[in-house]
């Protein structure tokens, strides 16, 4: 089963709790090292950026107590619930009166449910690739094409934990939220090499809306 | 000869020193439960840690100190308004953390305990 059918699976999963309790206004899934494995549409980026930042902070120094197992913030205007299911966690933001352990009672039934269903559909554990934040430069002159160029360094990375295949693709996403994916190759230019850039067409820039000196999330894929 | 002293009256306490002293004065009640691990509070000029494990303080204090922080640059995040309180599970152990006032709270307890019923008692 391919990344996309997974991530498909448990984002169904989020629409439908929102569906079953109204009182949940966002919701995603991620892994230990902070990537996004599924989300509802509507959180922007910089509010999971920042979540991830501060999660991951926090997680280091949980240590004293075992581990972190489930983090509940009780805001004035809502809540917000993390909690552990099987290797990675599920966050849930609801409003102020949302029953919580009602909700927890469902979320924490479906979830690991449909992540133990998708484990015995796809026996192999699915590796996630966390995306890798780079500077934009810019390809030009007539032989510039479609590929991004991205450092052999960083390729060969990559290769590695796809277990030696070869990267030909990245799926590059702006901040905004914009994504696409185009072919990649290492870059040509060395003095353009090391600098933790990622070359792309013009052509791919004004699809993601993103100019020279921008950063964007990369996203290894091998064929 | 008895000193001038002796005879004068200590200051009336204000609102606000009361407050810190029924806080203290709860918070070693909630200690004295078996449960109950312990607890940090700070203000802006003081901290007290009553950890039942010496050993442990460090790491607690460091604990609380980024629940404090990180909670609310999370919840902020989400434009959740003002933390009320949070609550982190490990294994065993479940944190509750709160303020009240000017002090930072964290309660240190065993898992099993209901950590409303300690808000309640610390805000009523």
């Amino acid at each position: 089963m391919s990344e996309e059918v997974y991530v498909t699976a448990l984002n169904n999963t989020l629409t439908e709790i929102k569906n079953i309790s109204p009182d949940v206004k966002h919701s995603f899934i991620f892994t230990d090292d902070g990537t996004i494995v599924a989300r509802d549409e509507d959180i922007e980026n910089i509010s999971l950026k920042k979540t991830m930042h501060f999660f991951q902070h926090l997680v280091e120094k949980a240590d004293s107590i075992g581990g972190l197992k489930a983090l509940a913030i009780n805001g004035e205007k809502g809540k917000l619930y993390i909690s552990r299911v099987n290797d990675m966690y599920l966050a849930v933001t609801t409003s102020a009166n949302a029953d919580v352990t009602y909700l927890q009672s469902i979320v924490n039934v479906i979830v690991p449910t449909i992540l133990k269903l998708l484990k015995t559909v796809a026996p192999t554990p699915l590796k996630f690739m966390p995306s890798q934040q780079f500077v934009v430069d810019n390809i030009t002159g007539l032989f510039a094409g479609d590929n991004a160029q991205i450092d052999q360094e960083r390729l060969v990375e990559w290769s590695n934990l796809f277990d030696e295949k070869n990267v030909n693709e990245v799926e590059v996403e702006s901040f905004r939220g914009k994504k696409t994916t185009c072919g990649v190759k290492k870059i040509s230019d060395q003095k353009l090499q090391g600098k933790g850039l990622i070359l792309l067409p013009e052509k791919t820039c004004r699809i993601l809306e993103i100019k020279k000196g921008d950063f964007v999330k990369v996203k290894p894929r091998s064929s | 000869m008895t000193s001038k002293n002796e005879f004068q009256e200590s200051p009336p306490k204000n609102k606000f020193q009361q407050q810190n002293e029924t806080l203290h004065l709860k918070l070693q009640n909630i200690k004295t439960e078996k449960e109950i691990i312990g607890y940090i509070i700070r203000d802006a000029k003081s901290a007290s840690v009553d950890i039942k494990d010496p050993t442990k303080i460090i790491d607690y204090a460091l604990l609380a100190s980024t629940l404090h922080d990180s909670g609310e640059s999370i919840i902020s995040a989400f434009e959740l308004g003002k933390v009320n309180n949070i609550v982190v599970e490990g294994k065993d152990v479940k944190v509750l953390t709160l303020t009240i006032g000017d002090n930072r709270i964290s309660i240190f307890m065993n898992k099993n305990v209901n950590h409303n019923t300690i808000y309640k008692d610390l805000h009523s």
